[in-house]
């Protein structure tokens, strides 16, 4: 294995490069209304199995979703909730990455957004001029 | 898979040699097209000698401000070099193996 500047480049390929913590992980989602949905605070991948010897010409793993959900205490203490407590938001969802990530979908419907959407509706709503715009 | 479960694994060559952590994954869209984006396949993992993890990515562009970040980053990130997916071998619980051979390529980004 070649050390230090010597390295090869990577062989050209034909779409664009995202890496997962400079250009996906922690950015905020917006929807196709621009309103703010959630973060990105993980990514679910279709493969590989795992402890499985991979053969050559494996197909390799695509992107399948953003994660997202009740991450704080993990963040701090280590660890991740598990899969079932994780709200997914497909990729196929997703429309552009650039310093946010933008959806071509709105995100009134999302399961990320429930909690803001219960706190809107059972809270904020009963409180008197709480159902229209403050202008 | 969940891919912070990946990100931090050890990565050991064929021999068994341990060769650093995954420090990134990089993806490349050009998959099957959909209606908005096409689909991001894995093109490979980055693997960082002395770090667990990646940060603000200077070791892989050529950006050379705000002094001296990019000076620090880039020797705390020294010897991280990009593995293809076809370089792998098995992705387990004790961290990530290398095909016998497998290419270091340069994390570079631009």
């Amino acid at each position: 294995m070649k050390r230090g500047h010597a390295l090869t480049p990577v062989p050209a390929v034909p779409g664009r490069l995202l890496d997962a913590q400079l250009h996906l992980l922690d950015r905020q989602v917006i929807d196709n209304d621009g309103v703010p949905v959630t973060t990105v605070d993980d990514l679910e991948l279709s493969g590989p199995a795992l402890e499985t010897e991979l053969a050559p010409g494996t197909a390799a793993p695509v992107l399948t979703a953003l994660l997202t959900g009740p991450v704080l205490g993990t963040r701090i203490f280590g660890g991740r909730p598990p899969s079932s407590r994780l709200i997914r938001i497909p990729w196929a969802d997703v429309s552009e990455v650039g310093v946010v990530l933008k959806l071509g979908v709105s995100g009134e419907h999302l399961d990320a957004g429930w909690v803001e959407r219960w706190i809107r509706d059972k809270i904020i709503a009963r409180i008197p001029g709480g159902r229209h715009d403050p202008r | 898979m969940i891919l912070g479960d990946l990100l931090g694994r050890d990565v050991y060559d064929d021999g068994g040699t341990r060769l650093g952590r995954v420090a990134d994954a990089r993806f490349v869209v050009d998959g099957v097209p959909r209606q908005l984006l096409a689909e991001a396949r894995l093109l490979g993992l980055v693997v960082s000698p002395h770090s667990a993890s990646s940060f603000l990515g200077y070791e892989r562009t050529g950006l050379r401000q705000p002094w001296p970040l990019p000076s620090l980053l880039r020797w705390r990130h020294r010897g991280s070099f990009l593995v293809l997916w076809e370089d792998i071998v098995m992705i387990g619980a004790q961290g990530v193996r290398l095909r016998e051979g497998f290419t270091a390529y340069s994390p570079a980004l631009d």
